[in-house]
């Protein structure tokens, strides 16, 4: 129990590093629950914010504001009944959901939340995390075949070339992004995550503003191949509604279903958090270093209670803006409570151990959650690719656009020609 | 292609510009769904709904002077008067009026056709019912005028 205590309050290690093993899994079951909890959010806001962009409502009835609706949608999609088509084929109908989940949620034990967030580092994270992400096509291509359909089987091959074809000019940006870690004084390069976002520590600026604009547009590819790489719109082909039903998953239902939703979700986190670890400073706060100082780190500790007291503000008004109307009395109850306990999460952030240790996660999931808000907002603007314009965008504009971009990250250093 | 529209491609501008469109439509102000069964929607001003006949508000008689003018106008001959002489003040007098609304096309046409402006279709528009037999209005029913079940819970 000591040791429990010590490690949590001095570890300046990762629980992999420090082969804590007991810590590991406690590190586990957390980014698990934290990623359920995410994507359950995400679903509600996706519709709200969808819905608001599109001048309608969302939902409304099942809790305030639909609060409770995602809880809902998943308490129908367990017990709903499990159907497998006659002509499937069993083992592997059965076995693509579980690797789609393995795939995409294994990817998150080496993300680093903070210096010493993360359940392992490891000194090959970035090959890791793509190599693991990108089995999940596997998966894909498993629930297209196996379902022996003909719109799962389309959605598949559709899937699973988009997904290799942006897979090279995804890979292409990151190589310029670890390229950029050599650039410190002693000139070594690293793969491992938690070292990435050192290395811009030690340059003093992220990697977005290295070499600008190359920083930039590496990173302008890797955000419209990672769209690309979830399936989502608008290069949402393997589901297009109008075309395929809903591609490779048009056969499953229930549990499984939700099971390829929930891998859907947790592979938009993963690769979000690949792009601010390599891009966007990971857990470094915002000017780290041109507002340093004890004074600056004080007020930028104030963030993370800030922002679950501004919440809890704005839930409070909402209950208090409520109709008068006796039907939303158990409504405004319910938004009240939520109120109140934002407003334990900002008070209990507030203490000084909790508010130290919490510094990190807080900037790294403000900046994922700014993904996740563009990936909504993209779903709400543009209109869906043609196949072949999509595939033109791959090979054609982003993969040569990777390639140069490349060059000229890996040829300006060895001229001493760096900015 | 010219210089300036090379610029709008490459700079994403178009796209730039539908992304700040649905970011304003955002605000909640912008929120044109109603809903319905806690809120009462807003019925344009000339919604034809279901038909009513107008009673004297301070006698509780009713307009009708039986004149079958609203049935001979009707398209669909939904509506059936009958009405039977009063022998002391000589005049006709209204029996029974019965409406057809499943087989009402809400043209107006009664409405128009009436001299009295005792058969009017109104704003309400609450009109399902879980039989057939309900859909044929008879007088009364068209006297109390819509009484629409209110939501509760």
């Amino acid at each position: 129990m000591q040791d429990f205590l010590n490690y949590i309050q001095h570890s300046s290690q990762t629980p992999g590093e420090a082969g804590n093993f007991a810590w590991a899994t406690i590190y586990i079951l957390i980014i698990f629950t934290g990623i359920s909890v995410a994507v359950i959010a995400m679903n509600w806001l996706e519709r709200k914010v969808l819905a608001h962009m599109q001048v309608r409502l969302g939902p409304m009835r099942v809790g305030p504001h639909g609060l409770l609706q995602p809880i809902a949608d998943a308490l129908k999609l367990l017990i709903k009944e499990d159907i497998m088509p006659s002509e499937a084929d069993r083992l592997v109908f059965w076995l693509a959901p579980v690797t789609v989940v393995i795939t995409a949620f294994t990817v998150f034990i080496v993300i680093p939340f903070g210096p010493t967030h993360a359940v392992t580092d490891m000194n090959i994270g970035i090959l890791f995390m793509l190599g693991v992400s990108s089995l999940g096509v596997l998966g894909i291509i498993m629930a297209g075949w196996a379902s022996n359909s003909h719109y799962p089987l389309l959605g598949a091959l559709r899937s699973s070339s988009q997904m290799v074809s942006y897979e090279i000019a995804m890979g292409m940006a990151v190589i310029s992004a670890v390229l950029m870690t050599t650039l410190t004084s002693d000139g070594v390069g690293t793969l491992s995550m938690i070292q990435i976002v050192q290395s811009q520590d030690k340059q003093q600026t992220w990697f977005l503003f290295r070499m600008f604009p190359f920083g930039f547009l590496a990173f302008f590819i890797f955000a419209v191949a990672m769209v690309a790489e979830t399936n989502r719109a608008p290069f949402d082909l393997p589901e297009a509604e109008s075309e395929l039903v809903a591609g490779f998953h048009t056969e499953y239902s229930g549990f499984r279903w939700s099971l390829f939703f929930l891998a859907e979700y947790a592979a938009m986190l993963a690769v979000s958090s690949i792009a601010v670890t390599l891009w966007l400073g990971g857990w470094m706060r915002p000017f780290p270093h041109w507002m340093a100082g004890v004074g600056w780190d004080a007020f930028f500790s104030f963030f993370p209670a800030a922002t679950f007291l501004i919440l809890a503000l704005l839930a409070l008004i909402g209950t208090v803006r409520m109709p008068k109307h006796p039907a939303f009395k158990i409504q405004k109850g319910g938004l009240g409570l939520f109120a109140l306990v934002l407003c334990g999460i900002g008070i209990l952030l507030l203490v000084p151990a909790v508010k130290d240790r919490i510094q990190d996660i807080y900037w790294f999931v403000a900046k994922v959650s700014v993904f996740m808000y563009a990936y909504i907002w993209y779903r709400g603007t543009f209109p869906r690719y043609r196949f072949d314009q999509l595939m033109k965008l791959g090979w054609k504009v982003m993969i040569p656009m990777g390639i140069a971009v490349l060059i000229v990250v890996a040829a300006a250093p060895a001229f001493n020609f760096v900015w | 292609m010219t210089f300036k529209e090379l610029s709008r491609k490459l700079l994403l501008v178009d796209l730039l510009k539908g992304l700040s469109v649905t970011f304003r439509n955002q605000h909640p102000k912008e929120i044109y769904t109603e809903q319905y069964p806690l809120q009462r929607p807003r019925v344009a001003e000339r919604y034809r709904g279901a038909p009513r006949l107008g009673v004297n508000p301070d006698t509780n008689e009713t307009l009708c002077i039986s004149c079958d003018l609203c049935a001979l106008a009707c398209p669909e001959h939904l509506i059936v008067v009958t009405s039977e002489r009063n022998p002391n003040t000589r005049r006709k007098e209204l029996t029974t009026f019965t409406y057809d609304l499943s087989r009402c096309m809400f043209c107006g046409l009664c409405e128009d056709a009436c001299p009295t402006d005792c058969l009017e279709l109104t704003q309400d528009f609450e009109l399902a019912s879980y039989s057939r037999e309900g859909m044929i209005w008879d007088r009364q029913t068209l006297e109390r005028g819509p009484q629409p079940t209110k939501y509760e819970r």
